[in-house]
């Protein structure tokens, strides 16, 4: 349990670790049942480069640090794909705009990018779930 | 100045220019060499000893190359033209340029040519609203190029001009001292580059495509596309006019290399849309089923997964338009992609299920079953904004996002009787309809590929219930029709439009009910002779020239009809397609967007509605399902039923190599409606 704890309390101040944990952990991911393949993240903190691999089969994807071959490689800046990692920016506008580059597989790239989260709403509408088989 | 605008493309890439070859565009004017949604030229204008040329005639030689001939001087009269002038202009990754300069003198002469060039790299999107950039620019000469740049903090296009002879190279343009000698020539070739920056990732480029290359890849897509017989010499330019244009709106994206899609018009919708893809798609299954396809696994990969109030995005939800501009990246529009319809995702499904009944491709349908699994769940969970069973729409981007987000999109397509216009949310009609059919549908595929026997189940009882309700809510009792809409209070929206034949392509209507409305789609009141018309005489808004208020649309046209054969109206189905047919005579095969709903005895031929886009995808493809609906081509397990009702001017309609399930089969019709059938 103390393992948990701490991550949690890394996960406050580090919410791009906190994305790629959460990726670990989690079970089958259905939306990238067809992907396959490396990832490496650049990730530029003032002078130095955080890098993260994702490799990714069947919907099941593996993080590391360690260096591996990559299909792709997604550069960007520490601060902006911490925004990423909690909905505060989009991807695709990223690229667009030059400050998120991409390389390699692109497909890859685009499957993965659909598990970043939806962006925090200021006042949350309430979901119909009740409403779920009104169709009845 | 030449009036006529010239237009070429390949892809997202395409030059408009005026009838001479010269772009000389202001910030609003749609002239220019585009790219991605960016304008790479704005200026590009040839002078000989600084004097204009003059278009002596323009040769599309393919929807991607073209040939302007001119002669110096901008008068009239061309007596005394010693020199010609050659500009052979293709699109690939910018455009190449051949000009030729023929003298035709017996002496020699010296000239001066010029390239004035220059980009103010707009955005589409600016040169639509005439927005200020807020950017720097940047020319430079390189050694033998010039660089036209553009940079936005990180965003960064270039254009790199070059040319095959010695130029002096300023940073306004080029420069070429030339002596030509009696009955001589002289030629370079200009480049044109389009540098995306960090984003050449996003394009082929690099792929070297040759143009040989692609005048091959146009014959083998029309000959591989089914051969059409008939008596009608204008049903089969027609035919062969949809299957070129269609081959030039093919959308080739970055994650499905050698695979297109349909773009929804040229140029300025050359990309992604939802909405028109998938209709495209639709009306192509029988001729071109590799767009469908396509279009399902590219709208798939990019399904909403997020509830983002900026992109009117959902957790299921198919895009609506997808751009690349730096009004998208910078997040000043909401296209990266933006989600706004409410249509899309209920047709997704439909097309999963038609592309299967067609092709019998399983695979694909397995593969796309979460995808299709969220689109049925996105009609229930997000779509029903009121909580009474329909689906509405509302969108929650007020700022950039899109008000009516049902195929007719403008302001006031949407009204009462008397004219008035609706609250959001809005319920149109036609989105009911396309809910119960891809419920239909889903649960079809759900037992026949999913093996989801419980799932099916549910959908069929869900479509069920809808369709009960809806044949009872929305029924106007005093009109005898659907309401167009139920409003925010969950009223009818009283007027009588052609929305009502969608639904009989759907299948929601009642049978008991289907004769009245047929008996509505070909009164006078919708019935131009020409075709349906989108609102009918009478109402409020209706103006024969308006938008979505009473012009008629040959895609909307083309499901009416297949609708109409759907309930068995065969004879009707035969004229409205005869109608559209008729009309497409006057446009050389290409349909418009839309053309005016004055009654056609009136006016004797078609008024084009005047509009920036041709050929718009989806008139491109309403061809093609009249011809489907006429030989009442109907995928039957392996087998293609064929069950031919031609309309009166059509002797004899023969589709051969029809592709599908079953390999190649053939159909044939003959004569009058009534007496061919089985």
């Amino acid at each position: 349990m103390a393992s948990v704890a701490m991550k949690k309390g890394r996960r406050a101040q580090d919410p791009t670790a906190e994305f790629f944990e959460d990726l670990a952990t989690r079970g089958p991911e259905p939306l990238l049942q067809s992907a396959s393949g490396t990832m490496r993240f650049d990730l530029k903190d003032g002078a130095r480069v955080e890098h993260w691999y994702v490799t990714t089969d069947k919907g099941q994807s593996r993080v590391s640090h360690k260096e591996a071959k990559a299909d792709a490689i997604i550069r960007t800046d520490k601060a902006l794909f911490d925004k990423i990692a909690t909905g505060k920016a989009n991807v695709t506008a990223a690229t667009l705009r030059g400050t998120l580059v991409l390389e390699g597989d692109i497909a890859l790239v685009m499957a993965f990018q659909r598990l970043f989260p939806s962006p925090p709403r200021p006042r949350r509408r309430a979901r119909p779930d009740d409403r779920k088989g009104s169709a009845r | 100045m030449s009036g006529d605008l010239v237009q070429i493309l390949e892809g997202n890439t395409f030059v408009v220019s005026d009838s001479a070859g010269d772009v000389e565009a202001s910030p609003t004017d749609p002239t220019g060499l585009f790219s991605f949604d960016t304008r790479f030229l704005s200026e590009w204008i040839l002078t000989i000893n600084g004097e204009r040329l003059n278009a002596l005639s323009t040769d599309d030689l393919q929807y991607y190359e073209t040939r302007f001939f001119l002669v110096p001087g901008t008068g009239t009269v061309y007596v005394d033209a010693k020199l010609s002038v050659i500009r052979q202009r293709a699109v690939g990754d910018g455009f190449r340029e051949q000009l030729t300069i023929m003298n035709h003198d017996d002496k020699p002469v010296d000239l001066e040519v010029r390239i004035d060039a220059g980009s103010d790299f707009a955005d589409l999107f600016e040169v639509k609203d005439a927005l200020k950039k807020k950017g720097s620019y940047e020319r430079r000469v390189e050694r033998d190029r010039l660089v036209l740049g553009y940079k936005r903090e990180t965003f960064e296009r270039e254009t790199v001009i070059t040319s095959t002879s010695h130029a002096k190279i300023d940073e306004q343009g080029l420069t070429f001292k030339v002596r030509v000698e009696p009955h001589g020539q002289w030629a370079t070739e200009l480049a044109v580059t389009a540098v995306l920056g960090s984003l050449n990732v996003l394009t082929q480029r690099g792929d070297k495509r040759a143009r040989p290359n692609m005048a091959r890849g146009l014959t083998k897509w029309v000959h591989k596309a089914p051969t059409l017989e008939t008596d009608v010499d204008s049903l089969k330019a027609t035919y062969r006019r949809s299957l070129v244009d269609l081959a030039a709106l093919r959308f080739e994206t970055r994650t499905m290399p050698g695979h297109s899609l349909p773009a929804a018009g040229l140029p300025w919708f050359m990309t992604i849309f939802g909405r028109d893809s998938i209709f495209t798609s639709l009306q192509s299954l029988p001729f071109t089923p590799e767009l469908a396809a396509t279009t399902l696994r590219a709208l798939g990969e990019r399904q909403g997964t997020r509830i983002d109030d900026f992109r009117d995005e959902d957790p299921g939800r198919i895009l609506h338009e997808a751009r690349f501009g730096e009004m998208t990246a910078f997040e000043e529009r909401p296209h990266s992609p933006y989600y706004g319809n409410a249509d899309a995702t209920a047709m997704y499904v439909v097309l999963l299920d038609e592309y299967e009944r067609w092709t019998g491709d399983h695979r694909l349908v397995r593969d796309l079953e979460y995808q299709a699994r969220a689109a049925l769940n996105w009609i229930d969970e997000f779509a029903d904004l009121q909580g009474n069973g329909y689906v509405s729409y509302k969108r929650r981007n007020e700022k950039t996002g899109l008000e009516n987000q049902c195929w007719k999109d403008s302001w006031d397509s949407i009204s009462y009787r008397d004219g008035a216009l609706p609250g959001f949310p809005r319920a149109t009609c036609e989105l009911q309809g396309y809910a119960y059919d891809s419920k239909m549908r889903g649960a079809r595929l759900a037992r026949l590929v999913w093996h989801d026997q419980a799932f099916a189940e549910r959908l069929e009882k869900e479509a069920g219930d809808l369709k009960r309700r809806f044949n009872h809510d929305f029924w106007v009792e005093d009109g005898e029709y659907f309401a167009v809409a139920l409003d925010a209070d969950g009223r009818q929206v009283d007027s009588l439009t052609s929305n009502i034949g969608h639904l009989l392509w759907s299948g929601i209507v009642d049978k008991s009910k289907a004769k009245t409305i047929a008996r509505h789609l070909m009164s006078d009141r919708l019935f131009s002779g020409w075709g349906i018309r989108t609102l009918a005489v009478g109402e409020g808004r209706y103006n024969p020239i308006g938008y979505h208020v009473g012009s008629v649309w040959p895609f909307d046209n083309s499901f009416i009809a297949w609708g109409l054969r759907r309930y068995g109206f065969k004879e009707e189905a035969a004229r409205v397609a005869e109608g559209i047919l008729d009309a497409a005579q006057f446009f050389d095969g290409r349909l418009p967007e839309a053309f005016g709903g004055y009654p056609r005895e009136m006016t004797k031929y078609p008024v084009q509605y005047p509009t920036a886009c041709s050929p718009q995808a989806w008139s491109t493809g309403a061809p093609l399902l009249f011809l489907r609906t006429m030989l009442g081509l109907e995928p039957v397990g392996d087998y293609l039923v064929v069950d031919p009702a031609l309309p009166a001017s059509i002797g004899q309609l023969e589709l051969l190599d029809i592709p599908g399930r079953w390999g190649r089969i053939d159909a044939f019709g003959r004569s009058r409606v009534g007496t061919s059938g089985r």
